[in-house]
């Protein structure tokens, strides 16, 4: 038994053992029958994390070009290191179905940023974002990275807002959430998929010597 | 239905000697005590029982079909949803706002955060606990504004003493003025940057940093584990290291043999009987069936959390008492009290190792500052009274922000930030015209009328917040913090989720609803002991007080059933 079973498993025998009394309790407690559908899906116990890979995927709410740009986009933003990327975490149709259950506004909103990057390509390039060469889809998408202000950068008086850095946080803010989220991106920042790993340390520095 | 051995009759039939409405952290204490003391008790919960089983604090978010994003959730709790605590995981455990509705002056937002389950909030508070003081109790004699307690800290210390050693309080005696020590089990260890900061602001201000004093244990405890550190308390325990009245209060108040517990009880208002003054018990509504019941005790205790208690009272009106029930005073509702959020300041620690770690314990806890302001030592202050505490932390965390993209980007989130910051919780002064009333025009799914809550935040709060946010820049550029955000807004109230007041206890019947031993001044068989009693709110998270007075309240009545006064 590896170490993190083991924790589970001492874990959850202690948990046993103090509950009886409560799950006695709990059993009683079903006898209602409206107690299964007052309980959250994740309550039920239902795993939702493979409904994105499953076959015949087609999405709800974006059209075919527009998720077709959502995926070149997010593989740029954040890309297959030595670690699958946006692309292999199906950033899309997470986006897609969060974006499909959303308010007109917010969905609009989504729409015009997910536009103001075609309408760039299209205005600089001649072509839809999709259909650039990388090197022209990394020149755009770094003209809208950072902060930039009327005719200078961030910090300059009398400056106004840039628009296209704004469409640009709207649309990375989806998809880092999307990520991060996800089975992959929780691989990505380390997780080892266990839930406990013993008492918090904390600090052990001598006085005046914490770094 | 469960408990009371040998009592096989209809329950509703039976006359008991207590009627305790609300199964949370106030009603599973006065169950509790009561039948231990050998009381026969019912205790009402509107809401369902709660299993182990529904608890959720291991599953990760990818395994949520939205991911915390649910639609579900934000279409049947738009106001719940403003409460970190309620997500996709756990959502069902708050209550449905579309059958739970009530009303706001235009202009006077207040949010409303309320569960119905076995075991109410408790499931899912922040189980930050703290003791008040004298500057607390006699606060008014200080400063002169409102009224002092007619309780001291003298009167409530042994509760104090008597509850921590049950629930289990994690802490640090500091022997600080403004926050009494209690009976701690050892306490949780500070990050480096805690540290940090507890030395250079102790240095700086002479003010102290200590560790959260917290409702979880550091040891096995009273038949409970101890913490694992996975991190997400609000979506239940599988341990129970947290403390939540279900599996502690509630269930030695079952063990005891003297309780029957009903659940899903809807209590709309308390009858009074044919002789003048007494109560006779109350009146439910099943929330499944619609059935309306009626059940019986020599006295009547509202647990139900500070709005619903009053609105019970508020609903109860006969002809004697035609503005709610118990209300000869006129203050019923009134004093409606909210600690006010808002104020505070983050920032970063350059010089910190970063790298997060997604494996790291995760110790669901941070730092409190004891209150400053206007304390004996440090003198009055000139723009505002009373004062503020703060809660915080620092630590490495992934950096979400990081500016650009492609792999710098995923470089950057992993390299992380250390990140530092603290945010104020105020005290609230009670005031007559922060007030709750019945909204005649509005019901509840049950039919039960529904509360109108006329609140909001005045002068003071917002001087404490702006000066929270100050002082908050100060300590952590004491720390050596960079890109320090001060904020000093004043949120609606209702965020701090400490909703306190509104059936105020006091010496003078005729300028308070409750007496020391929150027993209602002209209904001598009913009570109401939850944080509805408070006369002041403090600074200080209140669960803890509300727990300690209701003991109180409960030895009391204790006593006087064993001097056959009831």
């Amino acid at each position: 038994m590896k170490r993190r079973e083991m924790l589970r498993a001492s874990v959850l025998a202690g948990a046993a053992a103090a509950l009886r009394p409560a799950l006695a309790d709990a059993q009683s407690g079903a006898q209602n029958a409206a107690q299964v559908s007052e309980l959250t899906p994740a309550q039920r116990g239902v795993d939702a994390s493979n409904e994105f890979a499953a076959p015949g995927w087609k999405p709800l709410f974006l059209d075919e070009h527009q998720n077709e740009t959502l995926i070149v986009l997010s593989d740029l933003i954040i890309p297959a290191t030595d670690t699958p990327g946006a692309k292999e975490a199906l950033v899309n149709r997470y986006i897609d179905l969060v974006l499909a259950a959303e308010t007109p506004e917010v969905q609009r909103a989504f729409l015009n940023s997910l536009g103001y990057l075609d309408g760039e390509s299209m205005r600089r390039f001649k072509s839809a974002f999709r259909y650039l060469s990388r090197e022209d889809q990394d020149d755009l998408l770094h003209g809208l990275a950072y902060p930039r202000v009327g005719g200078g950068w961030a910090g300059d008086r009398g400056a106004v807002p840039d628009p296209g850095h704004g469409h640009f946080e709207v649309l990375k803010g989806r998809i880092m959430t999307a990520y991060y989220s996800s089975q992959i991106g929780e691989k990505e920042l380390g997780w080892d998929g266990a839930f406990a790993h013993g008492p918090y340390q904390g600090c052990e520095h001598p006085e005046g010597d914490h770094k | 239905m469960k408990g009371m051995a040998g009592m096989t009759q209809d329950p509703l039939q039976q006359t008991y000697d207590a009627v305790v409405v609300g199964s949370g952290a106030t009603g599973g204490w006065a169950a509790k005590q009561l039948a231990e003391a050998g009381l026969k008790v019912v205790l009402l919960e509107a809401g369902r029982a709660v299993t182990p089983k529904e608890f959720t604090e291991h599953m990760p978010a990818y395994k949520l079909k939205y991911r915390d994003h649910s639609p579900e959730v934000v279409r049947t709790r738009p106001v719940q949803k403003q409460c970190y605590a309620c997500m996709e995981y756990n959502f069902e455990w708050f209550v449905n706002d579309l059958e739970n509705p009530y009303s706001t002056p235009p202009g006077k937002p207040f949010t409303w955060q309320r569960l119905r389950i076995l075991g109410g909030r408790s499931l899912v508070w922040g189980r930050q606990s703290y003791r008040m003081s004298d500057n607390d109790f006699k606060a008014a004699s200080r400063d002169g504004y409102g009224d002092d307690w007619p309780i001291s800290y003298a009167d409530l210390a042994p509760y104090y003493d008597r509850v921590e050693r049950y629930v289990g309080i994690s802490g640090a005696a500091e022997g600080n003025e403004m926050l009494p020590d209690g009976q701690f089990l050892p306490p949780m260890k500070m990050s480096c940057g805690e540290v940090l900061l507890r030395e250079r602001v102790k240095a700086k201000f002479g003010h102290t940093v200590t560790i959260g004093r917290t409702a979880i244990l550091t040891q096995n405890h009273n038949g409970r584990l101890q913490c694992h550190y996975c991190g997400p308390c609000e979506r239940g325990c599988s341990t129970f290291s947290y403390f939540s009245s279900p599996f502690t209060t509630v269930k030695d108040a079952l063990a005891s043999g003297n309780c029957m517990l009903i659940t899903n009880a809807v209590v709309s208002h308390v009858d009074m009987d044919a002789e003048p003054n007494k109560a006779r018990g109350v009146t439910y509504v099943d929330r499944l069936t619609r059935q309306v019941k009626e059940v019986r005790g020599k006295t009547v205790i509202l647990c139900a959390q500070a709005l619903e208690s009053t609105r019970i009272l508020l609903n109860s009106s006969t002809r004697e008492y035609p503005n709610g029930l118990a209300n000869s005073s006129g203050a019923l509702g009134h004093y409606l009290m909210d600690h006010v959020v808002g104020g505070g300041a983050s920032g970063r620690l350059p010089d910190f190792k970063t790298l997060p770690n997604a494996n790291e314990p995760a110790r669901p806890n941070g730092i409190y500052v004891p209150r400053f302001r206007n304390t004996p030592s440090s003198g009055k202050h000139s723009r505002f009274i009373r004062g503020y505490g703060y809660q915080g932390g620092a630590g490495a965390q992934f950096n979400f922000s990081a500016e650009g993209y492609g792999a710098s980007l995923k470089k950057a989130v992993k390299e992380g930030d250390y990140q530092i910051g603290l945010g104020a919780f105020g005290e609230s002064l009670a005031r007559w015209d922060n007030y709750v009333e019945i909204d005649r025009d509005l019901k509840d799914a049950w039919g039960i009328p529904a509360l109108r809550i006329s609140m909001t935040h005045g002068d003071n709060e917002a001087a404490l917040m702006q000066d929270s946010g100050a002082m908050a820049a100060e300590m952590l550029e004491a720390a050596g913090a960079k890109d320090i955000h001060e904020h000093a807004s004043v949120e609606m109230p209702g965020m701090a989720i400490h909703e306190l007041g509104t059936a105020r206890m006091g010496n003078d019947p005729k300028k308070s609803v409750l007496t020391p031993f929150n027993q209602s001044h002209d209904v001598k068989n009913l009570f109401v002991m939850d944080g509805a009693s408070f006369v002041s709110s403090a600074c200080q998270n209140p669960t803890l007080s509300m727990m300690a007075v209701t003991v109180r309240a409960c030895d009391h009545l204790i006593e006087r059933f064993r001097k056959s006064e009831v």
